[in-house]
């Protein structure tokens, strides 16, 4: 328990400089606290309140700061999560992660909110954590393990009731792959974005906790109630109440197809033979390499998929996966729909710690690029990179995450690569971040979430629409509304702000959004949390992560999408679709109203002052 | 008329197939499939609610939600697909 003056917190910031070898702890402001709340929201402050936006990434003056919140730790359901905040490598601006399993929790029952990392270390180390103590340790005997062989070692200090819980970065992190994961009780990733490069550039190889301090509530009775709430409504939705256990997230893939937004051969169009895309479905996966379903921490959806497939020489592999991004992103959207081949990659983007929808995107711009020449058949060492090539997508990741051969040049990710040979153009990407798995011009909404996401093409943080082109009519906005599009998508992203800054899970969304959790945080807290309150925080956390992408240099001319989208239509509804280039200006320049920010897309020096948005302290 | 229906995810098993033909004599619409469809009361507590479809199942004529709802027409070739709203990302 903490004398903290809100109950929820510890009113303590681990901060970690690996540059001088130095751990102090600094006391969190309870202003900030209040007005960041926890998660993506006290993680974005802490950074811009750190570094200097404009730092170059891979280097010491880039941190990164991961964040737990209020409700982690207590028995609000999925509140186990840690959100990462860093600069990306991969895309130049601010780069937001988040991530289930434990390791939010553990650290949080360490007895801090945020950890803040600085500096670089000069050789391999890592960072120990435990109730009132945190040390940096030389990790040079884990340098070079994979993610597996790291986790198991570190973890194996597990004590009775207190186990020890793992984030650590693989060879691909190592050697500043631009889309290298942060690893998390070994399957689960900070998957976007890069952190696993922001890590290896700072010679840190992983950070262990072990924890056992209990979180305070301050109203039981109101935390109760909005507990009750949620608990109540997840068993209500067919969603979170058995599809999410039934069939993972993959259970979308056939009905992304249906509705002509599941992306073939590098977006190159939206069709597949109706049999094809049976063999990488969701329900194919749980008649065939599915084990069983797995939950993480206090999470009664359990989406999770342990599987086992053979491998190709017969002996039989275990792991986690694929979700749905990565079942297409790797499958169909290479022209792939060899699931066995496709888990197989996906375990071994596991162990080498690779983020497998970038490496999807990557290697799919990689196939189009060969086709046309760009890349000769004497760079691949004799893989046969053609559309359809599932053995080129199992090879590659190795020699991705290790920068061998053709993969050094995939390890830049697909902008880089097909900027490098004169054809930007080929890359999906927005921001330079790999586009996920369901084509923009299938839905404006989902189109504009990719642009003004403030991390690049991310349905997680651009907000996610998809679900918005199951319906018609008065009931909810259709999915072609130029009008309409930038109001819901704010909304959208705007509860994905809150459910990242809460520390619980995106899909809880199915099933209920704000209004429980406003019970449940003012429970913790004992301070009012209205639903209108919780909107201000999310605006404060959306103008301050524009603010940061404005300072790292980021233009309006960076809220667009790839040239094909407004140039090659697809058939969607029978109908040639989409995203003209006045078409995206009209949303934006919408959007940026609905914001309140000026033409150009910056927050104006009067939103900043009525969000109470103060210049950065560093 | 010849309809095509195609069934998502626990439907599958609700109504035994993935997808079936279904033959009508005369015109019909999207309400009129669903009530031949929900021939047990098993199928009929899981797809409606009275009258109106409860508010988790979802249906797309030719990949689109039906304009308007369960009295819009339907045509010869045309195909329905009846799930249960899913979700994921
Ligand atoms: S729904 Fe899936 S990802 Fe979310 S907390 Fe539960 S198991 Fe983890």
């Amino acid at each position: 328990m903490s004398d903290y003056p809100i109950s929820g917190y510890f009113g303590r910031v681990l901060v970690v400089d690996l540059s001088l070898g130095e751990v102090r702890t600094e006391p969190l402001d309870p202003a900030t606290a209040l007005d960041y709340l926890g998660g993506r929201g006290l993680a974005t402050r802490l950074l811009y309140d750190t570094i200097d936006p404009a730092c170059e990434p891979l280097g010491p003056d880039n941190a990164f700061v991961i964040a737990s919140s209020p409700l982690v730790g207590t028995s609000a359901p999925t509140a186990g999560r840690g959100h990462m905040v860093f600069k990306s490598p991969l895309t130049g601006v601010i780069g937001t992660s988040n991530s289930g399993g434990t390791w939010g929790a553990a650290f949080k029952a360490a007895g801090w909110d945020a950890l803040v990392v600085t500096g670089a270390a000069a050789s391999p180390v890592m960072i120990d954590i435990a109730p009132g103590r945190a040390e940096i340790r030389p990790a040079d005997d884990l340098w070079g393990k994979t993610v597996h062989e790291t986790n198991d070692l570190l973890a194996a200090a597990s004590e009775p009731g207190r186990p020890a819980r793992v984030l650590c970065i693989g060879p691909a992190g190592e050697n500043l792959v631009r889309f290298a994961v942060v690893a998390n009780d070994a399957n689960r990733v900070y998957g976007r974005c890069g952190a696993g490069a922001v890590w290896g550039g700072k010679k840190l190889k992983a950070v262990r906790v072990r924890g056992r301090e209990k979180i305070a509530v301050a109203d039981k009775e109101r935390f109760q109630s909005g507990l009750d709430q949620a608990l109540y409504l997840i068993k209500q939705a067919p969603v979170t109440k058995r599809l999410m256990r039934d069939l993972g997230t993959a259970g979308l893939v056939e009905l992304i197809n249906l509705i002509s937004m599941l992306p073939h051969r590098n977006f190159q169009d939206c069709t597949h033979r109706d049999e094809d895309v049976d063999r990488v479905s969701g329900e194919t996966l749980a008649k065939t390499l599915l084990e069983k379903a797995g939950s993480c921490y206090l999470c009664p959806i359990g989406c999770q998929r342990h599987t086992r497939v053979a491998g190709r020489d017969g002996k039989e592999e275990r792991g986690e996966g694929p979700e749905y991004e990565t079942m297409v992103l790797m499958g169909p959207l290479c022209g792939i729909y060899d699931m066995a081949a496709i888990t197989r990659a996906n375990y071994r983007a596991n162990e080498l710690g690779l983020d497998t929808m970038s490496y999807g995107g990557t290697v799919a711009c990689a196939m189009e690029m060969a086709g046309l020449g760009l890349i000769g058949p004497g760079e691949t060492g004799g893989i046969d990179l053609s559309f359809g090539g599932a053995e080129a997508l199992e090879a590659l990741v190795g020699m991705t995450a290790r920068r061998e051969g053709i993969g050094a040049a995939l390890a830049e990710g697909a902008y880089r690569l097909a900027a490098g040979r004169g054809r930007p153009d080929l890359a999906m990407t927005v921001k330079k971040l790999e586009l996920p798995a369901y084509d923009p011009r299938a839905s404006y909404t989902q189109a504009l979430g990719y642009m003004t996401s403030p991390s690049g093409a991310c349905h997680l943080r651009g907000g996610y629409a998809v679900s918005l082109a199951f319906f018609g009519g008065a009931k909810e906005i259709p999915r072609f509304s130029l009008l309409q599009s930038p109001i819901a998508i704010r909304n959208m992203q705007n509860l994905g702000i809150l459910q990242d800054s809460l520390g619980v899970c995106r899909f809880t969304g199915y099933a209920f959004s704000a209004d429980p959790w406003a019970r449940m945080v003012s429970g913790v807290t004992g301070r009012d949390f209205s639903v209108a309150r919780l909107e201000e925080i999310e605006n404060r956390v959306a103008a301050l992560e524009r603010q940061f992408n404005v300072e790292a240099g980021a233009t309006a001319a960076d809220d667009a999408l790839p040239d094909r989208f407004a140039d090659s239509p697809i058939v969607v509804e029978g109908r040639e679709r989409r995203v003209s280039r006045d078409d995206q200006e009209r949303m934006k320049r919408d959007y940026y109203e609905v914001r309140g920010w000026d033409r150009d897309g910056r927050p104006t020096p009067g939103l900043l002052r009525a969000l109470r948005i103060e210049e950065s302290r560093r | 008329m010849t309809l095509k229906i195609k069934f998502f995810a626990y439907f599958r098993d609700l109504f035994g197939a993935r997808e079936r033909d279904l033959v009508l004599e005369s015109a019909a619409t999207v309400g009129g499939v669903l009530e031949v469809l929900t021939d047990t009361p098993e199928r009929r507590a899981e797809v409606f609610a009275g009258a109106e479809l409860k508010p988790h199942v979802v249906l797309l004529l030719n990949g689109a939600p039906p304009g308007r709802g369960l009295s819009t027409p339907l045509a010869d070739g045309d195909t329905l697909a009846i799930f249960p709203l899913l979700g994921g990302g």
